[in-house]
This record gives C-alpha cells, sequence and structure tokens, in this order.
C-alpha cells in the first residue's frame, strides 16, 4: 500500500486549561509527501506532540485544516477517525508499554492491532509476518513481563504496522533505548518506509535519530521554526511570507533589528543589518 | 489470560458478584425453607382431629304421624370413596367407624344414655382391664367408671332400643348388649380426639337431662347386623390422619382450598348427609399470613445487603476500569471505536462477574442449608425451584448491567483524556451527574416514604437508600473539608495530624471509603436494631400473654383448697399464687381478674414495669369483721314490727325474713329462710336448720315476697341465737343499706343495744338482701382499659367472681392485665371471695414465681393433697417458642447476618481501596521520608489517614441507621398474629445500636490502621522514582 500525504495549512491549536489559553500550535504549514520519513524536532513545549496528536486526530485543530490522504481531520466525524485509526494512521504513544496490552503477547497484540482492519475487509499480513518484519518473530509468543525494552519497542512498532497503516506516527519511539536497540528501531521503521511505502512521522529529541532521517522540521513557538534536508539546515518562509530566523540568528539580531535583503553578484540572497548598511 | 495478569481484581469481583448472586438467591431459598419450616411447625402443633380431616356420613330419622324412622348409615367406604383422590393422598391409612346414640332401656333418667362406637382397629388401642375386647355383634366394652356407676360388669346384658326401619331395612326396634369386657383407653392420635370417658354419671346438659354413660365400644357387626335394629343417630365416619412426613406447604396450602371447595358443596351418599371437619383451612391461612409478612423482611434485609453488595461492586469495577483507560485508549487508537472499546473490556469484566454467579449460588445454598439446619426448626426439605432461576436472571442482570455501565462510563470519554497517564482529580466539592442523579433519586424516595406517600416493596429499602444519600453528600464534602481542615491544622503547626488529613484528602479512595462505611455501618446499625426490637417485642408479648414464668391451670374451682395447698408449699407466698378469671359472656365484655395483691405483683410479670405498691394498696380488704358464729340451729326474734307486703292488685303478702350465711370451711353460701312474717307484728320468733357445726359467717338478712309486690315497714332484728349462745346484731354499723332506685331499699339503723332496726321499702323485687359490711359494697378494682359504658365517675359493674354483677370502683389503673385482655380489672380475691362463691365457668390458676420443675412438682404434690389437678402448664418459655417460631421472628433473625456481612464488605472495600491506590499514597510518603521525617511519624501518619474516613462514616451510619430503622421499622412484621395486648414497644434499641456502631468502628478502625501501616511499610524511597 502506497503511503499517506499529510498535509497541514495554517494549522492553530489552543489549549484551554482552568480558565487560560495556551496556543500549542499558531499556524502550522506542513506537508509531508506520500512515502516520505520526517523528523519533528523542537524543545519541550514547542507543540511538536500535539502536532503529531492533531495528525492521529486525538485533538480536533482550533483552527487550520489537516489532510491525511483526502480526509480533512477537523470536520471529521467520530467515525471516520475510528475507520482512519483502523486503517491508515498509527500512532506510536512514548513508551512501549502504553502501545501494548499487558496481557497479551506480542502476537495477540498484533492480532488485537489488525481486529478492526479485518472486520473493515482490509487485507492484512498475518501476526507472524509483521513481527517477522519488525525482528521480533523469535519473541512472538513470549509474555511481554519477559522483554527486553527494545524488544518490547519493536512490538510496539509491530502492534503500529500490523495493519500496514499509510501513515505511521511515532512520539519518541526510542527514548528509554540503548544505542543498539534505537538503530535497531529506527532501521526497521526506515525498513517500513523503504519497503512498505509508510509515510513516517517521527517526534524525537535525540540528535542522532534526526541524523538518521532523510528531512526533518523543527518546531518552535508552535510553528514550523526551520527544516532540515540530508543534514542541512534551512529557515521556511511561511505563506504569509514571513521567516523564522534560527535559533542562533535570533541571539544575535535582537529584536527591532532592521534588516534587509540583498542579492548579491552570485544571485545568492544576503542578510543585511541596518548597522551593517550604514557601516 | 487477562484474569491470570489481575488476579486480586478479579478474585475482588468474582466475590462481589457472588456475594450480589447470594443475597438474590438466598432470600427466595430462605424464604422456601422457612415456609416448610412453618408448615412442620404448624402442622406438629396441631392435634390430629384438627389437621386431619373427618368425613361423616349421617342419615336424618324421618318423622310421620306417630312414628319415625331412620335407614342406616353408608357404609364407611362408601364415605372414603367421597374424598377426592389426590386429596386422599396426603393421608395416611384411614380409620372407618360408625357411632350411635343408645339409652338402657326403660329409658328412664337414670339409665345411662351412651355413645355406641366403632372404629377400626379399636381393640390395638384399648387396654382391656377385665374380659375382652368386644367382637361379636351385640358385645360391648365399657369403661371402668360405667362399670362401677351403673354396675355394667363383664357378662351384664342389657337391653337398649333401636329406631324402626324404613322398610328398606326392616329390623327388631331393640337389641341386647352384653358387656365384653372393661376397657382403660389408650391416649393417642389414633382417637382423633376423641375421648371416650369422663362422662360416666353426669346428666345431660339437654334436657331432659338423662344420666350419662362413657363411651361403649363395640365391632362393627353390631352396626352392621341385620339381626340387629338400626341404632338410633347411626352415623358412619372415616377420620383421615394426615402424613405429617409428606406433606408440604404447598400441600397444605392446596389442601385447604380443596376442604373448603368440599365443605360448601352438598354431599351427599345413599341417602347420607355428608359432612367435611378438617382445620387445614385455618392452617392454610395461618401458613398463608405468616409467609405473607416474611415477604416483607427477608427482601428488606437481603435487598439492603444486596444493595450495599451492588454498590461495593460498583465502586471496585469504577476502580478497575479506570486503571484500563491506557488499555480503552489503545483500542480507540486501533480504530475500534467507542463499541470496540467496551467489547473489550466487557468482554474481560462480565466473564468474571459472571463467574461470580456460582460460588453465589453455592454460598446461597449453603446459607440456606446452615438456616435449615441451626436456624428453622423441623427438617425443611432441600428444594430448587422456579424463583431461585428467577432470582439468578435478575442477579445476572443486575451484574451485566453494572458491569457495562461502569464500561460505557470509561469507553465513552475522549481518547485525549484516556491517553492522560494521571486521570483528572478533583480536590473541590464537585457533584457528577451519575451521583446527583442517585442521591435526588434517593433522596426523594426516603423524602416520600418519611411523609408517609409510600408504601410496599419500595418502601423496604428506604434505610438504605436513606443511607446511600448520607453517604454520598458526606463522601462528597469530605475531601474539600479534610483538605480546608487539614490545611488549618498544618498553619497552626500541627504537622502529624494535618499531614493525615491532608492526605486522606488527597486520597482517591476516601470519597469510597465514606460511601461505603455510611452505607455499611447504617446496615449493620439497622439490622442489629431490627434485631433486638423484634426480640424484645417478642419477650414483652410473651411475657404479657404467658402472665408469669409458669401458670398451671387447675381443674375445677376449688380454690379454698388450691389456697391451702399453696400455703403448704409456699407460706411467704413468693412462690406461687392463686389467680381467678371470670369468663366473660361475649367478646366484648370485661374480664375480672382475682389475685392476692401482694403475692401477684411479685410473682406475675409487667413487661412496663406495673403499678406501684401504693397502687396495690388500695385493693386491700377493710378493718371490717364478719359477724361469726357455730351451730347447726339459728333463732332469731323479730320485734315491733310494721312489716307489710302488697301486691298492686291483690290483697297482704307474707314475708320470707332470711339469712345468708357463708360456711368457713368451704366457703359454700347458704340462702336460710327463717320463717314468714304475716302481718305487723309485736313480737315474731323465727328459726332454721343451718349447716354451720364447723363455723359460719352472717354475710346479709334478706327479706322476700312475691314478684311485683311492695314491701314496707320497718322491724327489730334481735340476737341471732345459736346452740354456742347468742350473736348481736347490731349495730348498724356492721350492714351496709342497699338501695335501688328501681328495687326500692333496705337499710340499717339503730336499735337499742345490740338490736338492729331494719327499715325497708321495697318495689315490687321479690327480694332485698342487705349485706354485712364485711362483704364489700363495691369491690375496688384496677382498671385496664376504658370503663364499661353506664359508669358513672369511678363507679362501675364488673363480673363477680360468681359470674353475676358486683358493684365496683376503679381504685386506679393498670396499662396491662399480665395475661389480661385490654378491658380487665383487677380485684383482690379475698374481698372478691366474701359471700360468694367461684362460678363453674371461672378459670382457676396458680402462678409460679420460677418455671423451676421441682417448684411445680411441689405444687402439684401439694394440690393432689387437697384434692386438686393441675390441667395443664404453660410457661413463659413455651409462650416465647411459639413466637420465635414464627416466620416473622425467622425472617429478622437475618438481621444478625446482614450486619455482619455489611462489615465485612466496608472491610474489603478498605482493602480494595488501599490496593488500587497504594503506588500514588505510597508515594506521597516516601516524599515525606525524602524530607526527613522519620519512619516511625511515617508510620502513625499513614494509619491516622485511614481514620477519617472510617469515624466519619461510622458516624455517618450510625445516624442514617437509625433514622432508617425508625421509618422501616413500623412496616416490618413482628409477630405473626398481632398480641391481644399490645406491647408493641419501636423505642432504640441502644445496646444494641452501640455496640454495631462499635463493632464498625473496631473492624473497620483496625483493618484501616494495619493498612495504613502495611502502607507506611512500603513507602521507601525507591517509590519516587516510579512513574505514576
Amino acid at each position: 500500500m502506497p503511503g499517506t500525504r499529510v498535509t497541514t495549512h495554517r494549522l492553530v491549536h489552543i489549549y484551554r486549561s482552568e480558565g487560560h489559553e495556551v496556543a500549542a500550535l499558531s499556524g502550522v504549514d506542513l506537508d509531508v509527501p506520500a512515502g516520505g520519513m520526517v523528523g519533528l524536532l523542537g524543545p519541550s513545549g514547542a507543540g511538536k506532540s500535539t502536532l503529531l496528536n492533531l495528525l492521529a486526530g486525538v485533538f480536533r485543530p482550533s483552527a487550520g485544516k489537516i489532510f491525511i490522504g483526502d480526509l480533512e481531520l477537523s470536520s471529521a466525524s467520530d467515525r471516520h477517525l475510528d475507520v482512519m485509526r483502523a486503517q491508515d494512521v498509527s500512532l506510536m504513544l512514548q513508551g512501549a508499554q502504553r502501545n501494548l496490552l499487558p496481557y497479551y503477547t506480542p502476537y495477540e497484540n498484533v492480532r488485537f492491532a489488525q481486529g478492526a482492519a479485518r472486520r473493515a475487509g482490509k487485507d492484512v499480513p498475518q501476526p507472524d509476518e509483521v513481527l517477522e518484519t519488525v525482528g521480533l518473530a523469535d519473541h512472538a509468543h513470549t509474555d511481554l513481563a519477559a522483554l527486553t525494552p527494545g524488544h518490547l519497542q519493536l512490538a510496539a512498532l509491530a502492534v503500529a504496522m500490523a495493519p500496514q497503516p499509510g501513515l505511521l506516527l511515532a512520539d519518541e519511539p526510542t527514548s528509554q533505548l540503548d544505542h543498539p536497540a534505537r538503530d535497531r528501531v529506527l532501521e526497521r521503521m526506515s525498513v517500513a518506509n523503504r519497503e512498505l511505502g509508510t509515510t513516517v512521522v517521527i517526534v524525537t529529541h535525540d540528535p542522532d535519530v534526526s541524523a538518521y532521517l532523510p528531512r526533518t522540521i523543527t518546531i518552535r513557538d508552535g510553528r514550523v521554526g526551520g527544516e532540515g534536508r540530508s543534514g542541512e539546515e534551512y529557515a521556511v518562509i511561511t505563506p504569509d511570507g514571513f521567516l523564522p530566523l534560527p535559533l542562533h540568528v535570533r541571539e544575535e539580531l535582537l529584536p527591532g533589528t532592521l534588516v534587509r535583503f540583498h542579492r548579491n553578484e552570485h544571485g545568492e540572497y544576503v542578510l543585511i543589518t541596518e548597522e551593517q548598511a550604514d557601516g | 489470560m487477562r484474569f491470570r495478569y489481575r488476579p486480586f481484581q478479579a478474585v475482588v469481583i468474582a466475590l462481589l458478584a457472588a456475594l450480589v448472586t447470594a443475597c438474590a438467591a438466598f432470600a427466595p431459598l430462605y424464604d422456601r425453607a422457612m415456609r416448610q419450616a412453618l408448615a412442620d411447625i404448624v402442622i406438629d402443633r396441631t392435634p390430629p382431629q384438627f389437621s386431619g380431616l373427618q368425613v361423616t356420613g349421617t342419615v336424618d330419622q324421618e318423622y310421620g304421624f306417630g312414628y319415625h324412622s331412620q335407614a342406616p348409615p353408608p357404609e364407611p367406604e362408601l364415605v372414603l370413596s367421597k374424598v377426592p383422590p389426590d386429596l386422599r393422598a396426603h393421608y395416611r391409612d384411614p380409620i372407618m367407624g360408625y357411632s350411635a346414640l343408645v339409652m338402657r332401656s326403660p329409658g328412664g333418667l337414670t339409665d345411662p344414655r351412651s355413645e355406641l362406637l366403632w372404629r377400626d382397629r379399636q381393640c390395638e388401642h384399648l387396654e382391656m382391664v377385665d374380659g375382652a375386647c368386644p367382637s361379636a355383634a351385640g358385645e360391648i366394652a365399657v369403661s371402668q367408671a360405667d362399670a362401677d356407676q351403673f354396675g355394667l360388669t363383664t357378662g351384664t346384658t342389657f337391653e337398649v332400643a333401636g329406631v324402626p326401619g324404613n322398610g328398606r331395612h326392616p329390623a327388631p326396634t331393640s337389641t341386647d348388649l352384653t358387656v365384653a369386657g372393661v376397657y382403660r383407653q389408650v391416649p393417642g392420635d389414633y382417637w382423633f380426639g376423641t375421648t371416650l370417658t369422663g362422662r360416666s354419671g353426669t346428666s345431660d346438659p339437654v334436657p331432659p337431662s338423662h344420666i350419662q354413660g362413657d363411651v361403649w365400644v363395640t365391632p362393627r357387626t353390631t352396626f352392621e347386623s341385620r339381626d340387629l335394629p338400626t341404632l338410633p343417630q347411626a352415623t358412619s365416619s372415616v377420620d383421615l390422619p394426615l402424613d405429617r412426613d409428606a406433606v408440604g406447604v404447598d400441600d397444605l396450602l392446596a389442601m385447604g382450598t380443596a376442604i373448603d371447595d368440599l365443605s360448601g358443596r352438598t354431599n351427599s351418599i345413599s341417602g347420607a348427609s355428608l359432612s367435611y371437619l378438617s382445620g387445614m383451612s385455618d392452617l392454610a391461612e395461618d401458613v398463608r399470613a405468616q409467609t405473607g409478612q416474611s415477604r416483607v423482611t427477608v427482601p428488606l434485609l437481603m435487598a439492603q445487603l444486596g444493595l450495599l453488595a451492588v454498590v461495593v461492586l460498583w465502586l471496585v469495577l469504577l476502580a478497575v476500569t479506570e486503571q484500563r483507560r491506557p488499555e480503552v485508549a489503545l483500542a480507540r487508537l486501533r480504530g475500534r471505536g467507542r463499541r470496540g472499546a467496551r467489547r473489550l473490556l466487557v468482554g474481560e469484566l462480565l466473564p468474571v462477574a459472571l463467574a461470580g454467579v456460582v460460588p453465589g449460588v453455592a454460598l446461597a445454598l449453603l446459607g440456606t442449608w446452615f438456616a435449615r439446619s441451626v436456624v428453622l426448626p423441623g427438617s425443611a426439605p432441600f428444594e430448587l425451584r422456579l424463583p431461585l432461576l428467577y432470582a439468578l436472571l435478575i442477579a445476572v442482570a443486575v451484574l451485566t448491567l453494572v458491569t457495562v455501565v461502569a464500561v460505557v462510563r470509561v469507553t465513552r470519554e475522549p481518547v485525549v483524556t484516556l491517553l492522560r497517564r494521571v486521570p483528572p482529580r478533583r480536590t473541590g466539592w464537585s457533584l457528577g451527574v451519575a451521583d446527583a442523579l442517585l442521591i435526588a433519586g434517593c433522596g426523594s424516595v426516603v423524602v416520600v416514604f418519611a411523609t408517609g406517600g409510600l408504601d410496599g416493596p419500595v418502601a423496604l429499602a428506604a434505610p438504605g437508600l436513606l443511607a446511600i444519600v448520607v453517604g454520598l453528600v458526606l463522601a462528597h464534602l469530605t475531601t474539600p473539608t479534610a483538605s480546608l481542615v487539614g490545611g488549618r491544622m498544618l498553619r497552626r503547626g500541627r504537622v502529624r495530624a494535618g499531614v493525615s488529613v491532608v492526605d486522606a484528602a488527597r486520597s482517591p479512595a476516601t470519597r469510597r471509603v465514606v460511601a461505603i462505611v455510611t452505607l455499611a455501618t447504617a446496615l449493620a446499625v439497622f439490622s442489629a436494631d431490627a434485631l433486638l426490637v423484634g426480640d424484645r417485642n417478642r419477650q414483652s408479648a410473651a411475657e404479657q400473654e404467658a402472665g408469669a414464668p409458669a401458670v398451671a391451670e387447675i381443674s375445677g374451682t376449688d380454690v379454698r383448697a388450691v389456697r391451702a395447698a399453696l400455703a403448704d408449699v409456699d407460706p411467704d407466698g413468693r412462690l406461687a399464687t392463686p389467680v381467678v378469671r371470670t369468663v366473660p359472656a361475649n367478646n366484648t365484655a370485661r374480664v375480672t381478674v382475682a389475685v392476692v395483691p401482694d403475692q401477684f405483683r411479685r410473682i406475675a410479670i409487667f413487661p412496663d414495669g406495673g403499678p406501684s405498691a401504693a397502687v396495690w394498696d388500695r385493693l386491700q380488704a377493710s378493718d371490717d369483721q364478719p359477724i361469726a358464729f357455730a351451730g347447726g340451729h339459728v333463732d332469731l326474734t323479730l320485734t315491733d314490727s310494721t312489716l307489710r307486703s302488697q301486691r298492686v292488685a291483690g290483697g297482704p303478702q307474707p314475708i320470707t325474713f332470711g339469712i345468708d350465711v357463708e360456711i368457713v370451711d368451704t366457703g359454700e353460701t347458704l340462702h336460710v329462710a327463717l320463717g314468714e312474717i304475716p302481718k305487723p307484728a309485736k313480737q315474731v320468733d323465727l328459726d332454721a336448720d343451718v349447716s354451720c357445726a364447723s363455723g359460719c359467717n352472717l354475710t346479709g338478712i334478706w327479706l322476700g315476697t312475691l314478684p311485683g309486690a311492695t314491701m314496707r315497714g320497718k322491724a327489730t332484728v334481735g340476737a341471732l341465737t345459736t346452740d354456742d349462745g347468742a350473736v348481736p346484731l347490731g349495730p348498724a354499723g356492721q350492714w351496709n343499706g342497699f338501695l335501688d332506685t328501681t328495687k326500692g331499699s333496705i337499710r340499717p339503723a339503730e336499735g337499742s343495744g345490740d338490736d338492729l332496726v331494719l327499715e325497708v321499702d321495697g318495689r315490687g323485687a321479690d327480694e332485698l338482701t342487705m349485706p354485712q359490711s364485711w362483704i364489700p359494697g363495691q369491690l375496688p378494682a384496677l382498671v385496664a382499659g376504658s370503663l364499661p359504658p353506664g359508669s358513672s365517675e369511678n363507679r362501675f359493674t364488673l363480673t363477680g367472681l360468681d359470674a353475676e354483677d358486683q358493684p365496683a370502683a376503679r381504685a386506679g389503673t393498670i396499662t396491662r392485665v399480665p395475661a389480661g385482655g385490654p378491658e380487665t380489672s383487677v380485684v383482690n380475691l379475698d374481698l372478691a371471695l366474701r359471700g360468694t362463691e367461684l362460678a363453674p365457668t371461672d378459670r382457676l390458676s396458680v402462678w409460679l414465681a420460677d418455671d423451676d420443675p421441682a417448684l411445680l412438682d411441689r405444687v402439684r404434690a401439694a394440690l393432689a393433697d387437697h384434692q386438686v389437678r393441675i390441667a395443664n402448664v404453660r410457661t413463659l418459655s413455651d409462650v416465647r417458642r411459639s413466637y420465635d417460631e414464627s416466620a416473622a421472628a425467622w425472617s429478622l433473625q437475618l438481621a444478625a447476618l446482614v450486619g455482619g456481612a455489611a462489615l465485612l464488605i466496608a472491610l474489603l472495600v478498605l482493602v480494595v481501596s488501599a490496593v488500587s491506590s497504594w503506588r500514588f499514597r505510597t508515594r506521597d510518603l516516601a516524599a515525606l521520608r525524602m524530607a526527613g521525617v522519620p519512619p516511625r511519624s511515617i508510620g502513625s501518619m499513614s494509619v491516622a489517614s485511614q481514620l477519617p474516613a472510617v469515624v466519619v462514616g461510622v458516624v455517618a451510619g450510625t445516624a442514617a441507621g437509625l433514622y432508617g430503622a425508625h421509618l422501616a421499622l413500623p412496616i416490618v412484621p413482628l409477630f405473626a398474629d398481632a398480641p391481644l395486648v399490645s406491647t408493641l414497644d419501636l423505642g432504640i434499641a441502644w445496646g444494641a445500636v452501640l455496640l454495631a456502631a462499635l463493632a464498625a468502628l473496631v473492624v473497620l478502625g483496625l483493618g484501616g490502621a494495619l493498612i495504613g501501616r502495611a502502607m507506611a511499610r512500603r513507602s521507601d524511597l525507591q517509590r519516587l522514582r516510579e512513574t505514576i
């Protein structure tokens, strides 16, 4: 099955708590093509997990639109969301055990995760095949309590991949793993992305993980703050024409600083402050 | 698989489900066992002639001009054939019989008239004292009394008259009967209550009052032989003894209806009319009424226990489903939707809950077995009937409903809420919709019930519903209040207590514990109160009905012999006292009870304490002395008599002068006429023989004339002269005048010396009596109930011991007379006996201060020495047993079970709450430890934090239970039948209530303390590293 494209337009999400309102996302525009593999980076509280939950249909956006394939989530009914989660979108929660029913083996968990898709008539692989894909076939029928953290995370990945979703959303999938386990999990996710065409969106803090990913998007203050492609970091101009400065530049160019863009003789854009221009 | 992961939760859920099921299943099982026991008891208590069926075939005599005739009665087998087979099946082998009324020829008043009787297998139940059991037609066996009284010794032959046949059965009109032997009746159920002896030598109360003989027993052939005449009033009969072992409560109820139907029809066979006699209808009615009562109490108690179990199950399920929020979230994230998530939880929890049904049924069966073996008398059979199935279906429905609702509550939450690791907790006042609805609903029912607008089954749940309301409101108030109080304590430096209270406020289990402890304590308090109030009322009713620890009914009315016998056994009158009771002519008449006040006050039981000694003293006799004399002949002289009697339409009539005397030894009263006073005369000498050799008291002087004639005048009465000397009749103060507005008057007046002057003004009464002042003119009486109509102020008329009207004066009131009815007068026996004798209808009894058999034996022996026999003895414990062996009492015994179970359930809630929140709480304690609080202080704070919820719940539950008892006890049946005199006291049984509250405090407080200690032990610093 080909992956699912993810698009957001001017996505806004506001938390309301005890009379206070906090804007977690303030107009996020994002486009992840089908079969893409993207990491969402950013400091704590930047809004990356919120964005991930919005993409999974867990939250409804306060404003803006989200398209998961052809489905627009802000106006989708609960039933449509259920169908979407059953067949097309899998969310891996942070902490492997939160993705698993504690009384089931990996095999049974995978089968459980396929239940809704099967009922909807989707052709899904056998649980053994899924476990084979993530490299956990040897532990298919082992009690969860007997699995290592790495195996548990692989089991969580298997559960997420069980219905062969078009979109895999993973929240810190490697946060509690040692390096070999982390690499194994990332490798399996890459395999899923590569071989099955699944679109993968990963929230991570880990620079090693982000380095592993072909594309990263940095969320900062509820907005897309930058994008990395193949190890290079870029700022992204918003549809309104705004350009969020990279963090290290912001430390030098204080608010109120006047700048202008200059195109040099090589056709490159150069940002010149008023001070530089006068000097 | 899933249960293995959380075995403790599964066990708790299954246990509670088992309890709910047991409550539902036990009610019909116990109710059924109770009915069976009730049927057993009722049948056992009933004499065979009432529990059995007697069918009698009677052929009426045919009367014509100058003749009468009668066909023979139908054969008993024919009579038996008229008993429907399905009814017949409930009885043992029938006892056939014939009877007739025969009289020895020639039929004079001194010729005995007896019942001639044949009963199947009769010789097996007779002991032949002489001769042999009769076996040939015309042979009879007689009693020893008849043999002695009428000379009917073995071998004697005499003739009895028969009835001419009606043409179909020509036979001789008389026959000879030959005495084959003398029998003694062997008592037993076989005789169906028939006593063969006891009438020999007595007069037939029906004119012309032939002398009666005992029953003459004869073989069947006497009635069926063609050589013998049809005997007068011959009947055939079949007695069917009830097969007690085979008749259950359903049979009993059906038989009552069947026999009613049978009796209501006109039944005849071969020209004979059939009558059916049985007490089965009354028994069925009794059982029906009592089982109706059990339908109130059993559900009242079991439904509330079931309600508690359901509430606890609900709370446990809430905790369990709360714990499964991540799993529900997973199901939702995997696209299963709300329905799929619901299926996931229901699929896990419902089988566990339903698995509790099986042990629940087993528990109910075990409880019923225990009840049948220990609590209920008799041997109620083990039965599995349809109501059990209904109860199980209800239990399954309730378990399913509770489980599904608890699951739905979680699964309908949005995914985002489900994904939160810690569910939102409220520390301030907040009331969920469900709780608000529950409080409003339960509260409405309680209010409607309290204002008298509700009755029936819903009303039975009032105490439980009230406790739910109180518990929930309190639970919601506790957390904010505890936060407030704890905060204040901390600010004032009371760290340890403050932390404990704040800990309690922070604990998510506090609300749950407060609600459940309130409900459980309320139930325990209500149950204890109901149990003890029932017990107390049965005891009071039994004491009121029995009158004394033991009461021996005396055969006959020889009160003086009884008193003499009691004086031998108990000279001080502390152990036994005589009591005489008049039998009223109708149900509404007042009963007079004559007692020896000092003795009666000590020996009789007064459930409410009885009158004071001063009140009893008002019954004491006056100081007046009788005019005593002795001799076999008395002379008396009247002087200056102006007495004359005149009829309205006639001439002068003679006046009879007489005296009333009482023989001191026997109490017998003699009405002696001394002679006539023909006309006014200067002197009239009168005399008569009297049986006063052993001593008499002169109790009255009377004058008599013809009815309707007047009597007027004066006369001076001189001294009464006997063989022993003269007895002066003056002064006038020794006499009470008699005045009646319709009859006239006779008054004493002073004469010269010891003479007595009579002033007479008779207005048509045939006799005027002037009583001696020793005879009470008005009998002082303590009165229970209201005075009879026609009483003026405190003066009224009661029934004297001679069954005649007796003027009386109310000397005081008495709330209830022991063993007396609501309208009873208590008089002094000594006073009431003066100048009178007991009527044959009076009931004489000896009341004993103790039911010690040794005392009874001594009294029995002393009475026997005075030729007095005890007819029967009834003890207080007998009466109490009869109250205890009733559906009402058995139903209330469930209260003990319910109270205990309620506390255990509450204890279970404490444990479950601790288990479901121990991580959270031990982390708090670990944080304190980290902050440097010593382990010992942490231990005491942890223990103390458990107690506020328990104390608050116990106090509130006690109050709710008391008010619930106040509301519900009036509708709880305490007796099978309301006692004749109500001793109802629904006052709070404070001892039981305090004990129940204390038990709740100790059990739950101790449980809470142990849990607190266990928490403290687990509060090591490792907990702080755990992720909640």
